[in-house]
């Protein structure tokens, strides 16, 4: 897998370190690459470093008083530190935020148009944005006046997705889509994140900590825990590894251990 | 027509028109609370500080108009100051730090307005007359005052302005999202400063405006700022996030008081307006939290 090719990755994040609030160290050292029109997966458990390493991405780490204070990331050959969010979502990237987030108060319909804010739409071309959002969730088309903080866990997800794909975005940063929602729902909504990756063409980077269904859907993956990059490689070799199906996906006879240990013995083991 | 009635009609007219005034302090209330869902308590403030720097810049020898826009600007430089210097240092603190926040701002405005154009009570003359318009007195028998009249007409167009501003475009969609998750809203690009701004900035004109529309009645002065505290009851009443809300508190309360103040003060020993849209205000807290056109508080369980 010839995942170094600088010019072909959307996004690259080299060795970065995160701090909040100036001392509490969130992230040591990530290392990774999106390629371009590809679905990667950040896998790892809570408090691994995901959210912190997508908001680093979309420059929305300013507003939690994190600081990239090592390493370097850099988005469609465009350097990061200097943008906020704003910008962000003017050069493409938009993050569908941890916990959906919707705007509660406002209809299914203004949320999913509120995601076009940045693009200067006549009514028409939003409606017709809006028809071609509708199609990859026909859910959303049949709430469309509901108010969003009464639909369900699943709905508001599929509102969050489409909200940020009304930005018409290059790449979508996705933080735990699965979280709180039923198996089922979870299906349904990675195949129309596969459908929007295959026909939008847009390059997503995924974090998740549902580790089975986020390595079928994807392209390559990158497990981290205590905010350092484990282990990574294509999605199938991901699936078909030992460590990663004994320690994330729970097959195994043995006795559990910590994924560190396994690595360090793994280590010896070849030294 | 028997004359009472007439009469109660007359004092009912007069308390609804007044009531629009309180609507109009209230719709700066809105304002601010649909975008950032902080209660500002410097509004009160902002009113004085607007009229006050109205009459002000006439008392130079600006006319009328020219002076109106002045102010206006000077409103956006205060907007814009409250935001670079106040909001933006607090974004992402909790609702209570920026309430605290708009409690010292309002006397730093205070403090600012009095500094510049001194204490004494000042006169705003609008040119319109504060006495019953004839020819309605004559045709139907009630004496309603012309300034009255003008006050509610034009607390009436910047209702309909704010309410198609925030239900028509797509910078009333963006000031919605931003007050029910700032967060999520700049993660789609919706710029919070600009937002910031512009809201803080339209509570300015209101201000302005509902600050003459006092000031011409009860005189330019440090009164001002706790009569826009009125605007809590009427909040209350009518719901912190409705614009219709707070127009038709606003009713509520003016006529409320005045017909409570006309038929039931004397028992109490009259100046009953004062005290009573609280206790209406107690009353909606018990039993409708939320107000009569409040969004519901959303709870998913």
């Amino acid at each position: 897998m010839s995942n170094q090719n600088s010019s072909e990755n959307i996004l690259e994040i080299k060795n970065i370190e995160v701090v909040y609030d100036d001392v509490i160290l969130a992230i040591s050292d990530v290392s990774l690459n999106v390629p371009d029109g590809s679905i990667v997966a950040l896998l790892g458990g809570n408090g691994a470093g995901k959210s912190t390493t997508l908001k680093s991405v979309s420059t929305m780490l300013a507003s939690e008083r994190g600081k990239v204070t090592k390493g370097s990331i850099t988005y469609n050959g465009q350097r990061v530190e200097k943008l906020n969010p704003s910008d962000m979502v003017n050069l493409g990237l938009v993050q569908v935020l941890e916990g959906r987030r919707c705007f509660g108060h406002l209809t299914v319909e203004e949320n999913v148009i509120s995601g076009a804010y940045t693009r200067k739409l006549s009514k028409s071309e939003i409606n017709s944005e809006l028809e071609r959002m509708y199609n990859y969730f026909p859910r959303l088309k049949e709430r469309r006046k509901s108010q969003a903080g009464f639909t369900s866990g699943g709905e508001q997800q599929m509102i969050a997705v489409a909200r940020a794909m009304m930005a018409k975005p290059k790449m979508l940063l996705l933080d735990e889509p699965s979280m709180g929602l039923a198996p089922q729902l979870v299906e349904e909504i990675f195949v129309i994140v596969k459908e929007l990756n295959d026909k939008e063409g847009v390059s997503i980077l995924l974090a998740e900590q549902n580790t089975n269904i986020a390595l079928r859907n994807s392209d390559y993956g990158y497990i981290i825990e205590t905010g350092q990059v484990m282990l990574d490689g294509s999605a199938k070799s991901l699936l078909n590894d030992d460590k990663v199906k004994e320690f994330y996906l729970g097959i195994s006879s043995e006795g559990r251990k910590n994924f560190r240990d396994v690595l360090k013995e793994t280590k010896k083991n070849k030294g | 027509m028997g004359s009472e009635i007439l009469f109660f009609f007359e004092v009912l007219v007069g308390g609804l028109l007044a009531g629009t005034m309180y609507s109009l302090v209230a719709l700066g209330f809105v304002l601010i609370y649909k975008a950032s869902a902080t209660f500002n308590f410097a509004q009160g403030a902002m009113v004085f500080f607007a009229v006050l720097s109205f009459v002000g810049f006439m008392e130079l020898g600006l006319p009328f108009f020219l002076a109106f826009l002045v102010t206006i600007g000077l409103m956006v430089v205060v907007g814009l100051s409250t935001e670079r210097l106040v909001l933006r240092p607090l974004m992402n603190q909790s609702e209570d730090t920026l309430l605290m926040a708009t409690i010292g701002l309002g006397y730093v405005l205070e403090g600012l307005a009095q500094a510049a154009w001194g204490v004494e009570v000042r006169r705003l003359d609008l040119g319109i007359p504060d006495f019953p318009i004839m020819f309605i007195a004559d045709s139907i028998g009630i004496f309603i005052s012309a300034l009255d009249l003008t006050a509610g007409a034009v607390a009436a167009f910047m209702v309909i302005s704010l309410a198609v501003l925030f239900t028509q475009t797509k910078i009333g969609l963006g000031l919605r999202a931003v007050a029910d998750d700032p967060g999520a809203a700049s993660s789609i690009g919706i710029p919070l400063k600009h937002i910031m701004l512009l809201v803080w900035s339209a509570a300015g004109v209101v201000a302005l405006v509902a600050g003459c529309l006092w000031g011409a009645r009860a005189g330019v002065q440090f009164a001002l700022v706790d009569l826009a505290l009125k605007a809590l009851p009427v909040l209350i009443i009518g719901g912190f996030s409705s614009i219709p809300g707070a127009i038709v508190g606003g009713l509520i309360i003016g006529s409320t008081e005045k017909v409570l103040e006309v038929y039931i003060g004397p028992f109490f020993g009259g100046a009953i307006e004062g005290w009573a849209p609280y206790v209406l205000a107690v009353f909606f807290l018990l039993k409708r939290p939320e107000g009569l056109f409040g969004e519901k508080i959303i709870r998913r369980v």
